[in-house]
């Protein structure tokens, strides 16, 4: 193993450490990241390269975290840019990537039992995340490393690595005390759901990196990017390293770049230095008792009294379901959508995409974005923004019907569940009622406001349009009952085709809406056609029979 | 008297492998059936069957006087299942989940949440009852798990290794209620591995092996011609044996690969 004198001088166990690391890395090579784009890669077939293609992933981050450099003339706000982007990502990336690896359990009751030293286990895990965050700032700043060596030469290219290695003491800095500080602050049963709530939100940021950042250096131009306009960026660490790479980059640094730069060396030390003397051994302290909090029989001796009768879903299953199958489904769908990380983690994101994607749109624009949003009322794009909501809906149905308890299914097989179709309606419902309403009237309400009352035609028929196209896919894609399916990362080629089929009747009646925007008895017609459909196709879900669930099965 | 679950000429695969071959079996109303056999051997498969899991099997299967494929959701409705592993969301709370699979049953709400309250204050978890199960022991879960097979009220009990993970408290206990249920009249289908409980709890005990049954009859009969114990009639007629060679080898195989080392 490299450097291991080093590894033994500290106390570790070169055999064991190696061991760990080499398990902890092949885990690594076949988990999905949770940027958002690697979801799709939790099939074992796409996991066999999983290395290269995360590689090239970051790379083509990397392309995009370039633009502030060519982007703004000045080169230390270019490079406090470019490092504030970098810091924040891999910080982030960190913090919800890698947590699950931190507190993977197994832990307990594989490595705690063995004769394996508490020194060995810190480095191996900090090893382990300096191995990570390798692996992912290498092959993201290449391009910035390409682009250095370019333009100002090999010298402060070869001097690179510097910075970026400083940068990585920051972000394990930075990701230790953020885990300590929820420690601290939270209970550990909350501390997976903040987590994950990290997770989103990283994957929200990379889609709008990738989808806002490229069109707002262009929109800008180069004549605003100057020192004063980001004068506040002195006070993060990301311009410490810039200017440290000034320093050491250019031979007559300047002046005013010396206390930052110092610092900026001084700082990411002094952290390392905290890091492996206090921060790492007090996290695994920590970390070790976190699965070991078990709830007891009767531990809890508050009285319970309160019955679901009260619940606000059960009302509303209620509401919306006559079948106590429609409840059932409707109730454990509601339920289980809250408190499955893996769905929020999915399913929350696309909220935030729809409001991205369309800034995105509108940003496309020839005169820029504000003339774009002051032009709003005078456009049809209402429409483009509430259809853009079956997203949502579609999003939350694909992934409804998965879970990784998918075997607690069974329950539905051994019950007196007649026709599953009324247990796979009421899900339906819940989804519809639980994250489509609201998401849809908060979108209506911008609607109203912008393009005023005159709209409310348009919202009432593309509320009906938007559930019958999710009707449709799920007629035809999703034919499963709730949180029944292992989670795969395809569907077959015939299955797209049918959704896609299935959605051209729908897409039509969009179609058609657009057409008809000026014609209120067209749209009349329109939602009296499109209900009647609605009213078909759901009837057709709901009579979903087993046969049907087994041939879905089959073929899937 | 008229079997309450009649199975004649019962086989299945699972593509070419035969799971269950030409089973032949009859069960008495009130009767706990001791369902035993090596691993693999085809007793959750039969269970599966016998609750309408699956479907697709050869032969005919007749519960509670009626052709179970005919009607399979009447049948469902007067059975109880407990399965082997506590699959369960376990997202959800003790109440979440009865109400959920009570719901299925068509039990009405205050019915769910007598019988939830009741049954899981007698196996100590109603402190539990609006906790999540994820942070739940293993026996916990299977007390969650039980409680949802017999919330219904069922007539025929299934229950596939229902000990698993249970304290030895819990074991008195469920031993204890299958006489109870017993009492009540109903017939309680038992599949284990642990042989002394099968013998305490079984009127009948049927062995199966390679999808076969071996023997059938009451703990006596077996005894008159197989041995001593269930667990020595197990090991006869499954034709294991040669434990103690078995053992010794292990052994010398952990000691030679230490000196090796």
């Amino acid at each position: 193993m490299l450097a291991s004198p080093l590894w033994r001088s500290l106390g570790a166990d070169v055999i064991q450490l190696e061991a760990i690391l080499d398990m902890r890395l092949m885990i690594d090579d076949r988990k999905p990241l949770s940027t958002g784009m690697g979801k799709r890669q939790s099939q074992k077939k796409d996991r066999k390269h999983g290395s290269i293609w995360s590689a090239l992933l970051f790379t083509f981050m990397g392309v995009l975290y370039i633009i502030p450099l060519y982007a703004i003339p000045d080169r230390i706000t270019g490079m406090s840019v470019y490092f504030s982007l970098l810091l924040a990502f891999i910080t982030l990336t960190l913090i919800t990537d890698f947590s699950n690896t931190l507190f993977d359990k197994r832990d307990k009751y594989i490595l705690f039992p063995r004769p394996v030293s508490d020194k060995t286990l810190v480095l191996a895990k900090l090893l382990h995340v300096f191995i990570y965050l390798l692996r992912m700032v290498l092959p993201m700043a290449l391009p910035a490393w390409v682009m250095l060596g370019c333009i100002d030469g090999w010298a402060s290219a070869l001097l690179f690595p510097l910075p970026l290695t400083l940068m990585v003491c920051l972000a394990l800095f930075f990701v230790n005390s953020f885990y300590l500080l929820v420690l601290h602050l939270t209970r550990p049963e909350k501390f997976k759901d903040i987590i994950n709530y990290f997770q989103i939100f990283t994957s929200v940021v990379f889609f709008a990196t990738v989808y806002l950042l490229p069109g707002y250096f262009n929109r800008e131009g180069n004549n605003r990017f100057d020192a004063s306009n980001f004068a506040w960026l002195k006070f993060l660490p990301s311009s410490w390293l810039a200017a440290c790479w000034v320093w050491i980059g250019f031979p007559a640094p300047q002046q005013n770049t010396l206390m930052l730069s110092i610092i900026g060396i001084l700082l990411p030390l002094l952290c390392a230095f905290i890091l492996i003397k206090w921060l790492s051994p007090q996290f695994s302290k920590k970390i070790s008792g976190i699965d070991g909090i078990e709830v007891t029989e009767s531990s809890n001796n508050t009285a319970v009294k309160s019955s679901s009768k009260s619940k606000i879903y059960v009302q509303l299953a209620r509401l919306f379901n006559r079948s106590e199958e429609g409840q059932a489904g409707f109730i454990i769908t509601w339920l289980l959508t809250s408190r499955s990380r893996t769905f929020r983690m999915r399913v929350y994101p696309s909220f935030a995409f729809i409001p991205i994607y369309f800034i995105y749109l509108l940003s496309q624009g020839k005169n820029g974005i504000k003339y774009a949003i002051a032009d709003l009322p005078h456009t049809s794009k209402h429409l483009l923004l509430l259809y853009m909501s079956s997203y949502v809906l579609i999003s939350g149905m694909s992934y409804m019907i998965m879970s990784e308890q998918y075997k607690a299914a069974w329950v539905y097989y051994s019950s007196p569940v007649g026709v599953p179709g009324k247990v796979m309606s009421g899900a339906l419902k819940a989804m519809w009622v639980k994250f489509f309403l609201p998401f849809f009237s908060v979108l209506s309400i911008f609607t109203l406001v912008t393009w005023g009352p005159q709209v409310l035609p348009d919202l009432l028929l593309a509320l009906i349009n938007v559930t019958l196209l999710a009707a449709c896919i799920a007629r035809v894609s999703f034919r499963q009952l709730p949180f029944s399916m292992m989670e795969q990362a395809k569907q077959k080629g015939g299955k797209f085709l049918k959704g896609l089929i299935s959605m051209l009747v729908p897409a039509t009646l969009g179609l058609g809406h657009y057409f008809a925007i000026h014609l209120w008895w067209l749209k009349l017609i329109f939602m009296l056609l499109s209900s009647a459909m609605l009213w078909l196709v759901w009837d057709s879900y709901s009579n979903t029979t087993w046969a049907n669930i087994n041939r879905e099965e089959q073929n899937s | 008297m008229e079997p309450i679950i009649s199975i004649k000429g019962l086989s299945k695969k699972y593509g070419d492998k035969i799971v269950l071959q030409n089973i032949n079996l009859e069960v008495e109303p009130g009767q706990i059936i001791g369902y035993i056999g090596p691993n693999g051997a085809g007793k959750s498969t039969t269970v599966k069957v016998l609750t309408g899991i699956i479907q697709d099997y050869e032969g005919e299967v007749t519960v509670m006087g009626r052709k179970l494929a005919d009607n399979l959701m009447e049948i469902k409705g007067k059975v109880g299942y407990i399965p082997e592993l506590a699959e369960l969301y376990d997202l959800l709370t003790p109440r979440e989940y009865l109400t959920f699979t009570g719901r299925l049953y068509h039990l009405s709400n205050d019915v769910i949440e007598d019988r939830s309250r009741r049954m899981l204050e007698s196996f100590g978890l109603l402190a539990n009852i609006d906790q999540r199960m994820d942070s739940f022991s293993k026996g916990m879960r299977q007390k969650v798990l039980i409680t949802s097979g017999l919330l219904h009220n069922p007539e025929i009990v299934f229950m596939d290794e229902p000990l698993s993970g249970l304290d030895a408290n819990a074991v008195i206990l469920i031993k204890e209620l299958l006489q109870a249920l017993k009492q009540e009249g109903k017939t309680i289908f038992y599949c284990s591995h642990m042989m002394d409980v099968v013998e305490k709890v079984s009127d009948r005990i049927v062995l199966i092996s390679n999808g076969m049954i071996l023997a059938n009859g009451t703990i006596d009969e077996l005894r008159q011609n197989n041995g001593d114990t269930l667990e020595q009639i197990f090991s006869r007629l499954t034709s294991a044996g040669g434990f103690t060679q078995k053992a010794d080898d292990l052994a010398a195989a952990m000691k030679e690969n230490f000196t090796a080392q």
